[in-house]
Parts: structure tokens; sequence; C-alpha cells
């Protein structure tokens, strides 16, 4: 009774399942139904999730959102048989990387010619954390991870990152600091000396330099423009009780 | 099963001599009685009888409207179809609501004192160590609170009634009632309600995120979450880890726009998680979340599964009449931490302690401009706690880098003070200003060092 039941009931899932190799699967079915323990159940489900992700947008929000009904119709329908877990679905094995040790970034690992190599370092680090966006681990106690990015040293952020933009902006600020200088000095005829003495002119450059790190790409500006949106949206929801009122009292 | 489950947890809740917290009560009557006669001299004198106000919900903000209400002199009438309603929800409540609404301590299953917070890269930072040692975040059942504030507003001399509401007349002329038609239960298992009619000066709307009242002032739709729990009853070695601790859980896998969550509850814990923008893929988050809590809640069995909508912003609009919105009917939950019940509790409160002034403890009509009171003043005491919490929300709940930044400055002591300061006292303490500067220039490096980590996974396989 009990394998017919669970098999109807798990029928949505088998699409999934035929899909990826059945003879697998199905002895985790049966675990679901008789041990109602959490792991059997989403163990399926999540080892096959690549396959799920992989294999079209179409079917997977109709997979998702019927999965999780069959996971309560077990857990209500035959909360009486709790079994211990099975041991030989130990299949969660995580992120694997010789130099990712008792969770941090083994940095001895890292030497390169006598100092620590930052830039493999963040490379390694990219690399794990992209893998762990597909397959998401479980956190654990026993094996914590301690690793924190700011224990790479700044000079080697700015080096990767900021180094590489440096000349394009730092030519940018020049041009244009320079064009706003030339304009103002035609405008008024304050010379290039005296405006570094004007609290407008340094206003200005304050701006100018600020503009430049700011808005590096044309896309910045919509980008700003959404954020400005978004930042007073929550205040105008709040703010729609009393605009009733207003607009109420000036047509008494 | 359950009820056995119960039955051991008995012995955990504390039998406290706390009940003697009543006797404060009659003093503070008295003293807002002083100052209440003053106000509502402009509106006309009730005749031979009190003003009536009817509570649609009793649930936190409903109990805690009708107690303040009845205590003011105030004709109450508190209409609930469920009174042993235990409503899907995190059942956190801050220390201040201990105080403030003078709950006794046996009510609180679980006192939190340490809260982990788990990046998308599994970081754990351990939150509440700046904890004294008498601050807690309390854990209650739904059921249980609502259950003895509706009770203590039963005392204070408020009719309970069991019914369900169903529509209300509004009234063409001023300073007519209103007249509600409700199904009664009471006397009744179960079977079809009794048609009934009331007729009331005032009502408070406090029927939750479905409200009833707010669909018959037409006072909008607000955009909400859907929050999905389950409550898992796990091994007593693994529940020991649980035993004051709550973890949060965030990651675009886990919910792309609020967090994962697992609280622990009298014996079980609730995991569960919530999302605005997908809430197609609500099942698929919560897949999400048991699968990061695995290792920890191995083995248990799921004993209950809810799901519920909590409002996002207010609704558009809030009161109409005499009528009034408070709770979750109003749309009063956090952003960030999606917290409601003491929100709700306080804003029922606050509703009825200016009904209360307003007719004058209960012996002139009540108008728009008293309930109005109550929105003014609401807007003006947590409007900026509300904002920040919205702008916390949309800066690091954002993206996977923008949280990664987010746990990692969780980590910063004067981040955890400030946080816990804020949320079980309700006040906003300005912190120290050097202080302050530290947090934002290091909240800017984590925020660039992830995002530029994200450029790198960007780069990746492409």
């Amino acid at each position: 009774m009990s394998t017919t039941f669970s098999m109807a009931s798990f029928s949505p899932l088998t699409p999934i399942s035929t899909t990826h190799s059945s003879s697998h699967c199905k002895p985790h079915h049966h675990n679901t139904l008789s041990t109602l323990t959490l792991r059997p159940k989403n163990h399926p489900f999540f080892t096959l999730s690549p396959l799920r992700v992989s294999a079209g947008t179409s079917d997977s929000p109709e997979t998702a959102v019927k999965q999780p009904p069959e996971n309560i119709s077990v857990g209500t329908n035959g909360s009486a048989s709790a079994v211990t877990v099975p041991e030989e679905i130990k299949v969660s094995n995580g992120f694997v990387d010789p130099r990712w040790v008792a969770g941090t970034w083994d940095l001895m690992q890292f030497r390169k010619n006598g100092t620590t190599d930052w830039d493999a370092v963040i490379d390694a680090e990219a690399r794990r954390r992209k893998w762990l966006e597909t397959n998401p681990e479980s956190s654990s106690n026993d094996s914590p991870v301690v690793f924190d990015t700011s224990i790479v040293p700044w000079w080697a952020w700015i080096k990767r990152f900021h180094l590489p933009e440096a000349e394009l902006l730092n030519g940018r600020a020049a041009m244009i600091g320079f064009f706003m200088t030339y304009l103002v000095d035609s405008l008024t005829g304050v010379g290039l000396v005296d405006q570094m003495n004007n609290f407008f002119c340094k206003t200005l450059l304050f701006v100018a330099v600020g503009g430049v790190l700011l808005i590096r790409k044309n896309e910045d500006v919509d980008t700003f423009k959404k954020l400005l949106e978004e930042t007073t949206f929550y205040d105008k929801q709040w703010q729609a009780t009393w605009q009733d009122e207003n607009s109420s009292n000036s047509n008494k | 099963m359950t009820s056995i489950a119960l039955k051991s947890f008995l012995g955990l809740r504390q039998s406290s001599p706390e009940t003697t917290h009543f006797s404060y009560r009659p003093k503070l009557t008295t003293h807002r009685r002083k100052f209440t006669v003053v106000a509502g001299v402009s509106s006309p004198k009730l005749n031979g009888r009190n003003l009536r106000v009817a509570v649609i919900g009793g649930g936190p903000a409903g109990g805690a409207a009708a107690e303040t209400l009845a205590k003011g002199g105030v004709e109450t009438f508190l209409i609930e179809r469920k009174m042993d309603n235990c409503k899907p929800c995190g059942g956190a409540i801050p220390l201040c609501m201990v105080g403030e609404f003078d709950l006794p301590l046996d009510i609180i299953d679980r006192r939190v004192t340490k809260m982990k917070m788990i990046s998308p890269s599994n970081v754990a930072v351990d939150i509440g160590r700046t904890l004294k040692p008498h601050e807690y975040i309390g854990m209650v059942r739904r059921e249980v609170l609502d259950d003895y504030l509706r009770n203590r507003a039963k005392d204070n001399g408020a009719n309970i009634i069991n019914g369900l509401f169903l529509k209300m007349d509004i009234p063409k002329e001023k300073n007519s009632p209103y007249v509600l038609h409700y199904s009664s239960y009471d006397g009744k298992t179960g079977g079809v309600g009794e048609k009934c009619t009331l007729e009331v000066d005032a009502v408070i709307g406090a029927d939750g995120a479905n409200s009833r009242v707010a669909k018959s002032i037409d006072a909008g739709d607000y955009e909400y979450a859907i929050a999905f729990q389950e409550r898992i009853k796990i091994p007593d070695n693994k529940m020991a880890y649980y035993e004051d601790l709550a973890e949060m859980y965030v990651g675009d896998d886990v919910s792309p726009d609020f967090y994962g969550w697992v609280f622990p509850k009298c014996d079980h814990v609730a995991v569960g998680t919530g999302t605005v923008t997908h809430k197609g893929d609500i099942k698929k988050f919560q897949l999400a979340t048991r699968k990061r809590a695995e290792d920890k809640i191995l083995g248990g069995k799921i004993i209950r599964v809810e799901a519920h909508p909590i409002p996002e912003h207010p609704r558009p609009r809030r009161l109409s009449g005499r009528v009034a919105l408070v709770g979750d009917a109003a749309g009063y939950v956090t952003k960030c931490s999606g917290e409601g019940i003491y929100f709700a509790a306080k804003s029922g409160r606050m509703c009825a302690e200016e009904i209360v002034k307003g007719s004058a403890n209960g012996k002139r009509m009540v108008e728009e401009g008293d309930l109005r009171k109550y929105l003014e003043k609401w807007d003006k005491t947590y409007w900026p706690t509300y904002k920040v919490l919205d702008i916390l929300q949309k800066v690091f709940y954002r993206s996977n880098p923008a949280r990664e930044a987010f746990v990692e400055m969780c980590a910063d002591e004067y981040v955890q003070k400030m946080t816990f300061d804020s949320y079980l006292y309700k006040t906003v303490v300005p912190g120290n200003p050097l202080d302050d500067i530290k947090l934002a220039i290091n909240t800017i490096g984590s925020l660039v060092r992830a995002n530029a980590l994200r450029r790198e996974m960007d780069k990746l396989n492409v």
C-alpha cells in the first residue's frame, strides 16, 4: 500500500527523475515516505536542481510549486511512522578545493615568490561564491566558514579593480577640469589662480571629480535616477493617507 | 501527538508571580482620565449612553485597542471569529512590549539571546554578544498572546463576541451610527452562525491583511509579501542548539528580497522564508531554506505548514469617517525585519487612546478629526523607524554581494549594539559620531569588496 501511495503522490516529480537516473532516484522516494525526515525529502530535489535549471524554465515553476505539497501530504498522512535517517545518502559534499582548508583559504598555498598572491585568493573566492550560487550548501556548525574578505589587504583590491580604470578616470577628470576652468575664465574673467581661492569654483571642482567617479558609463545616470525614485517610493506610500485628507479638505 | 509535546513543554514555562502587574492599572487610568476631559468639547454630548465602538478582529491590535477603550469608559465590542486561532507568525516581540503591555513572563515561550546571520557564502556571524543579561527577544505563540490580551480586555469590561464580521453600512448623515452585520457563533459549536447586527459610533478595523473593514471603507490595497513557514519538530539534541538562538539566512537561493529564518518555538522550530517579488517560487525558496539549515534540523518532522501575507506598506487610506484601521489591516509591518506584533498592539492602543480622549471618556461623540490625531501621532512616532528599515532592506537585500557585506557589517559590535537597542526598545539612540563614521567606512569597504568579487564571478564561465 505504501509503495503505491508513494508512487502516486510523487508522480509530478517523475518527469524530472526519469530524465535523471531513475534507478538511482526511486529508492529515495520510498525513503521519503517511510522516514518522513527532512533529508530524503529535499535530497532528490536538490540533487536534481542543476538539471531542473538546465531543463528550461518552462517546466521548472510547475515542478517547484507542485513538489512541496507532496511533502505536506506525506507529513500529515503518516506522521506516526518516524524512522531514523538512512545513512547511505550522504551526498552533500559541498565545495571542494585543496586550498580551501577548515573554512578558509589556506594562504600558505597561495605563496608566490615569498609573498601571498592576493589576486589568486580573489580569483579562488570568486569561483567559490559562483559555485555556491548554483549549489547552495547547508551551513554547518562543525565546519564554519571563517574566510573574511577583509583579510585581503586594501591595496590588492585597488591594484586589481581600480588601477585598470584609474588612467581613464584621471584623464577624464583632467579634461573636464581643464574645460571648466577655461569656461569659467572666459565667462567671468577670473583666472586659474583666483579660481582656486573661490568657494564656488572649489565646489565645482569637487562636483567634477565626484561626477567622474560616480558616472563612469552612460547607464549609471539611469541607475541613479532609478535609485532616487526607489528611495522616495516608500515615502509616497506612507503619505497616501495624508494626500487623501488634503484633497478632501481643499474640496470643502 | 502535539498535545503531548505541548504538555511536556509546560515545565519549561515559567510560573511567574508577574500577575501582580495588574495592581498598577487603576493608577494609570485615573491619570489618563484627568487630561482627557479637556478634549472633545466641540462634539455633541451623548445622552443616556456611552460611546459605542466596535473592534473587528481579536489579534494583538484588536485586543490592545479593546482593552484601552473599555478602560476609558467606552462601550466596547470585540468581534473575533476564531478564538483559538494560531496565526502563522514568527512570534517575536521586543523587550519593551513586555513592559509597555504588562505581559506576564510566562506567556513568553523562549528568550532568544543569540542570533546567527548566515550569508550566501555561509559565513555565519553571531549577533547578540552585546546583550545585557536581562535583555532578550521574546518568542510567543500567537494563540497564547492573543488570548491573553483579549481576556484582559474582557476583564476591563469589553464585550467579546464570537462572530464573523460580514459588512457594515456606512451612515449617510453625520453622527448616525454604523450598522455592522455579522454572524454570531456565540454559544454554538459549529454550524451556521446567526445573522446579527450591531449599531456603533466608531469602528476600529484590526482584522489583518485580508481586512473586510478596509474593503468596506474602500481603503485600497497594499503590496504584500508572502511568508511561508514550516513548523518542524526536531530531535532533542538538535533542539538544544536552538534553545535560545534564532537563525537568519540570506541569499538569492533563500529569498530574492527577504530572509529565510529558523526561529525556536515552544518545542519545535519554525523554518520559513518570505518574498514579495517572486511569490510563485516561494516553495522553491522554502526548500532552499531547509537545505541551508539542513545540518541543524536533520531528522525533523514537519508538524505544520502555514503561509500568510505580510503587508509591505500602509494602505492608501487608513481612515475614513469614524472608521480607522490598525495593525496589519492598516499595513504596519516593518521592512527588513518583518516585525508586526508590537506595532499592531501599539497602533491599536494609540487609536483607542485618541478615541477615548476625543470622546471625553465615552461621554461625547467622536469625529474624523479625533481619529486623524491617531494617524498623525503614529506617523510622527514611527515613520523614522519604518524608513530606516526600508533603506536597510533596499541597500542590503539587493543582491548577494550586498548581503555578504551586510553579514560582514553585522559582525561589528557597534552595529549589534545599535540594532538590538533599536529593536528591543524601539527608540533610536544617537550613537557615537566617530563610531558612526568608522561604521560607514567599513560598510562601504565591505560593499565595494563584495561587488568587486561579484564582477569577477560574472566574468567566470561567460
